[in-house]
């Protein structure tokens, strides 16, 4: 472990990540990773502070935890991931003697929940319910298609469905007819439905401190689920003013006094703004390390730095550079699926190959040849790394890649 | 894309790598392998790339990895990995040539290897990959490979800029006859390499200068050493031109093969043609058969007696093994007619066994498996089984961590050859020896297919899997004794000659070093002439080394064999040796480098000087009483062998401090 800063706060980090562990490492700030058992062996290995501890569900023994963490002298707990969400707020709420945090986090943890306190908090969100068998579906999707006085025959507007408790694009489901409907599996059941929002969709990465946002970056999504990229073009930033009242209205309404969150937004094409869901944790599709490319900080670091309650105004002030302005260029990634439904090989399209924006790529080559049937949104098979200057551009070219086979 | 974009791009993957934590190294890895592989494909890119190679390695692109001991990294394995690697691990060994030609140009220092020793490495690549350089990559790499291919041409052209074929040229000569005055059995990658001078010198490349000549004459020894065979006609036009020789013709031709042989150990597929056809072809000769199979073979006096008293056999042996495709034999042959092994009663009896031995399904298909199928499993087990007793110390454990087993075939080779026989033939037909440890019997049954060691001789390919699960077995019987299980192991994995007593300079509980005065008091009483009274080695015994790199840093245990003790042409107190490392020529660090020739070695020995070698010693057998008074050695000398382990090796391990991560771990590589 490097040298830490003894005037500053000593954090937990909830979760196995060896971005963040190397990220956190190299700060200047006392660490120690809580994961499971079964990470130990390698944490010994390479000298990485570690406290063993199986995430399940809360339960009686959240307390030892908590305990533990507070007599080892820690000051906050950092979640990583979705699971581990709800373990830091019942953690925080020992360490920083704020029972509040408890309740909190259980917001972020339930989707069907979080909406409602948004809508409470008078954040407009689309319509919702929740759904414990095919029944309820059936009943939403007929009631939000009649509600937009589709007549029969017409083509549906679809719904989303998502699990309550599972981050970002897992267990994601867009359903459109009866027949998908009856592709579910039993075992998804129960989940939240959504109406299909006709918009923009983007994400936010907002740093808080003391309630006041600190650095938001908006992550301009070309088409959810394959590619994304940040900073987002001026027509999308001409929105900031925007988006930053809307996410002091949801640090007011979660009651948001430090941290990092991660929420989704629809700009519809009437300039409304509907929330979609937030997160309190690191985002997916390695949106820090995009973050990291065009601004140069270590969103990891960044995350850190807000929990730690013993983190200075002053050093918040120095480390952030100034949003949009100072980015040295956008950076973008791209999602691969095959196209096909037997591959061979991997072949990076020359087209790709020969732009000045592609910077490299994590495919691997095919393991297997028939490639498995996509149900809800799976998982991509490795990201693809541009950076450019021009947003339009790189806009364009990420849009591009979907018409082009990496696996041949 | 423009070079100046790749540039900035790959600075700032090797900037995340730098930054990240070593076990975190991997994450990054490929960001700077992807960007510098198609900067390598880009003009001018080689050199940027070479600009940054010290830098990757220094951030760590080479971590958990094989290249991040450049030492130890084989020339002949970077063909395979050209050619059947995936991209990465391609890119990564390009990446380490550049960063090794760094090393070699003096502007970068990587721990561990010298910027000769970076010099030889890239020489040796070179010379095995010549056809990369010259004639760019084959087609099966660019389907495989894509753009990367032209990085790898790109890099070898950038190799030979910056090297030079004719500056290189001195060096691959001076290179194959260093590997080839040790006299290995392993002669593939010799002869891939002269191959590949032999192809850049028929495009007219490397000049007429000294090493020029001296390529083309070992290029000549092995495609055409005689006046038939100098245009290397072929096979088949070969024999036709044969059969009509004269006697004086048929003479010369025998010599000229002979000379060729002997003067590196390597032998001609023509020469094997050859002695096939005087061996076997039903043709009346202008002179006698025998002294033209024994100017064939280069014998003396001594060989040919015995050639004249075993016709029978060496007939039946040429029959038996020598093709195209085991021509090595042929030397294997000549060196056994001419160590008068043969007239140790129970070896020819052994022999005509094993011309008739019928393989096991098992052992055909590992042999066929590992050589191919140009000739049968059955020919090249004799071949091989040739060539060990030719070549006792050509045997190299290849890149497999069983010094122990490569060691015991070649002591068994030069000193109960009929036991290796024995061993040889149980092994080959059953799937099975055994040894005995105290008294119990030892199976290797199961062994066979385990472990196989694919880049080793015929017999060892046999033996080692055999040989490497029974060492074990009585290592588990040992364990609990307290001590070094070899002290136990070796007399009854060896033979009967090995000295029954064993001297241990360390502790194997601690690590630490133990009695090492009294330790190099008795070496010296034992093997140093000047105090042993004046006695031979006679027998090979078995010793352990602690094993350092050129820096002098322990590096592991290592079994060797002590051979013999002489004075060399400058008076020096030499210990001649064998090390069942493919290459001896090793520079153990602090000025100790192993001789190979040139010190008074025989092929296959390696050489110290007394001191330097007990400097390195910790185990070593010997008889409790000796048979002759003994003196004192030289204190003084005594004192500078101590200090040198202990500025090596022994470092840390005196008795006040211990080195508790090598305490207990004794397994010899």
């Amino acid at each position: 472990m490097g040298n830490f800063d003894r005037n500053k706060g000593y954090v937990a980090i909830l979760g196995w990540s060896l971005n963040a562990i190397d990220a956190i490492d190299r700060f200047d700030r006392r660490y120690v990773i809580v994961a499971p058992s079964w990470a130990e062996e390698y944490a010994n290995k390479h000298d990485i502070p570690f406290i063993s501890w199986n995430f399940e569900r809360l339960n009686e023994r959240s307390m030892e935890i908590a305990k533990r963490l507070k007599d080892e002298g820690v000051d906050v707990a950092i979640p990583l991931f979705e699971e581990t969400v709800e373990w830091a707020g019942a953690i925080n709420a020992v360490l920083l003697d704020n029972p509040r945090l408890m309740g909190q986090s259980l917001l972020f943890r339930d989707k069907a929940l979080m909406k409602r306190r948004a809508q409470l908090g008078g954040i407009r969100v689309g319509i919702f319910e929740e759904a414990q068998d095919k029944g309820d579906v059936i009943r939403f999707l007929t009631r939000v298609n009649q509600a937009l006085l589709k007549l029969d025959g017409d083509p549906n507007d679809p719904i989303h469905l998502k699990a309550f408790d599972k981050a970002g694009c897992l267990g994601h489901r867009v359903v459109r007819t009866a027949e998908d409907v009856d592709n579910i599996p039993d075992e998804e059941f129960p989940f939240l439905m959504e109406s299909h929002l006709d918009g923009w969709e983007f994400a936010v990465e907002a740093f808080i401190k003391n309630g006041k946002i600190h650095f938001m970056n908006i992550s301009e999504y070309v088409t959810l689920g394959y590619s994304v990229f940040v900073p987002a073009t001026p027509d999308l930033e001409k929105w900031r003013p925007r988006v930053e009242e809307e996410i002091q209205k949801l640090i007011d309404t979660f009651e948001i006094d430090f941290g990092f969150i991660h929420p989704e937004y629809f700009v519809t094409s009437d300039g409304k703004m509907y929330f979609g869901e937030v997160a309190y944790r690191p985002p997916g599709f390695n949106a820090f390390e995009l973050i990291e490319r065009a601004y140069g900080f270590n969103a990891y670091q960044a995350m850190v730095m807000m929990f730690d309650p013993k983190t200075t105004d002053e050093e918040i002030e120095a480390f952030f550079p100034k949003e949009v302005v100072d980015a040295k260029g956008h950076a973008g990634c791209f999602g691969v699926y095959p196209r096909r439904r037997v591959v061979n090989e991997l072949k990076i399209p020359d087209a790709t190959e020969n732009h000045a924006y592609f910077e490299f790529h994590e495919l691997q080559s095919p393991m297997q040849n028939k490639v498995p049937k996509r149900s809800a949104f799976g998982t991509h098979w490795g990201l693809v790394y541009f950076f450019g200057d021009d947003p339009y551009q790189l806009r364009d070219l990420l849009k591009a890649q979907e018409e082009l086979d990496y696996y041949l | 894309m423009e070079s100046r974009q790749l540039i900035d791009k790959l600075e700032y993957a090797i900037e995340q790598l730098e930054q990240a934590r070593p076990f975190n190294k991997v994450r990054f890895r490929s960001a700077v392998l992807d960007v510098g592989g198609r900067l390598a494909g880009e003009p001018g890119g080689v050199d940027a790339l070479y600009q940054l190679a010290a830098r990757c390695d220094r951030a760590g692109i080479f971590a958990d990895t094989p290249w991040d001991q450049p030492a130890t990294l084989l020339p002949g394995l970077v063909r395979n990995t050209l050619e059947q690697g995936d991209r990465q691990t391609v890119l990564i060994e390009l990446l380490s040539q550049l960063r090794l030609l760094a090393v070699s140009n003096g502007v970068y220092t990587h721990a561990g290897i010298p910027a000769e020793q970076a010099r030889h490495f890239l020489a040796q690549v070179m010379a095995l990959n010549l056809d990369h350089l010259l004639a760019g990559p084959g087609e099966a790499m660019r389907a495989r490979l894509g753009r990367t291919s032209t990085a790898v041409s790109g890099v070898f052209r950038y190799l030979l800029e910056n090297i030079g074929f004719a500056d290189i040229l001195g060096s691959l000569v001076h290179e194959v006859r260093r590997i080839m005055s040790q006299r290995p059995l392993q002669v593939d990658s010799v002869k891939s390499m002269i191959t590949q001078i032999a192809l850049a010198r028929s495009r007219g490349e490397g000049g007429n200068g000294a090493a020029a000549a001296d390529a083309d004459r070992l290029v000549s020894n092995l495609f055409g050493p005689t006046a038939t065979c100098a245009d290397d006609p072929g096979v088949q036009l070969y024999l036709e031109r044969v059969v009509r020789l004269s006697a004086g013709e048929l003479e010369s031709e025998a010599s000229a093969f002979a000379r060729a042989m002997h003067e590196n150990g390597l032998v001609s597929d023509y020469h094997a043609v050859f002695l096939r056809w005087l061996a076997l072809a039903d043709v009346d000769l202008p002179i006698a058969r025998e002294s033209l199979q024994a100017l064939a073979l280069g014998l003396s006096s001594t060989g040919l007696d015995a050639l004249r008293t075993f016709h029978d056999l060496v007939g039946r042996l040429i029959e038996g093994a020598v093709h195209i495709g085991t021509a090595q034999s042929v030397y294997g042959l000549a060196l056994i007619l001419e160590s008068g092994m043969l007239y140790s009663a129970p070896v020819a009896p052994a022999l005509w066994r094993q011309i008739d031995l019928r393989l096991s399904p098992v052992c055909a298909e590992i042999q066929s498996t590992v050589f191919g199928t140009q000739v049968t499993p059955a020919t090249r087990l004799l071949a091989g089984t040739i060539q060990v007793l030719g070549q006792p110390l050509g045997i190299g454990q290849g890149n497999n961590p069983t010094c122990q087993a490569a060691r015991a075939i070649s002591m068994w080779a030069s000193n109960d050859p009929d036991y290796l026989l024995h061993l040889i033939s149980r092994a080959a037909h059953f799937d099975e020896i055994v040894l005995h440890f105290e008294g119990e019997p030892i199976s290797s049954a199961g062994a066979a297919g385990a472990m196989i060691p694919l880049d080793t001789d015929p017999v060892s390919v046999l033996l080692v899997p055999h040989l490497d699960l029974i060492y074990r077995l009585m290592g588990e019987l040992c364990a609990g004794r307290g001590d070094d299980p070899h002290r136990w192991i070796n007399p009854e994995l060896h033979g009967w000659w090995v000295g029954r007593e064993c001297f241990l300079a360390v502790d194997i509980q601690t690590g630490g070093l133990r009695d090492y005065d009294a330790f190099l008091h008795r070496f010296y009483c034992s093997y140093h002439p000047f105090y042993n009274g004046n006695q031979p080695i006679i027998h090979p015994q078995p010793a352990g080394l602690a094993v350092t790199d050129s820096t002098g840093i322990f590096v592991g245990w290592h079994a060797i064999t002590l051979i013999r003790v002489a004075l060399d042409g400058d008076n020096v107190m030499r210990l001649y040796f064998f090390n069942p490392n493919n290459d001896s020529g090793q520079d153990w660090g602090a000025g100790v480098k192993v001789s190979t020739h040139g010190n008074g070695e025989r092929h296959g020995e390696a050489s110290l000087p007394f001191a330097e070698l007990a400097s390195r010693l910790y185990l070593f057998h010997d008889d409790t009483e000796a048979l002759v008074p003994t003196t004192a050695p030289d204190a003084a000398e005594l004192q500078e062998v101590k200090q040198m382990a202990l500025s090596s090796w022994a470092a840390g391990r005196d008795a006040t401090a211990q080195a508790p991560t090598v305490a207990g771990s004794s397994a010899q590589g």
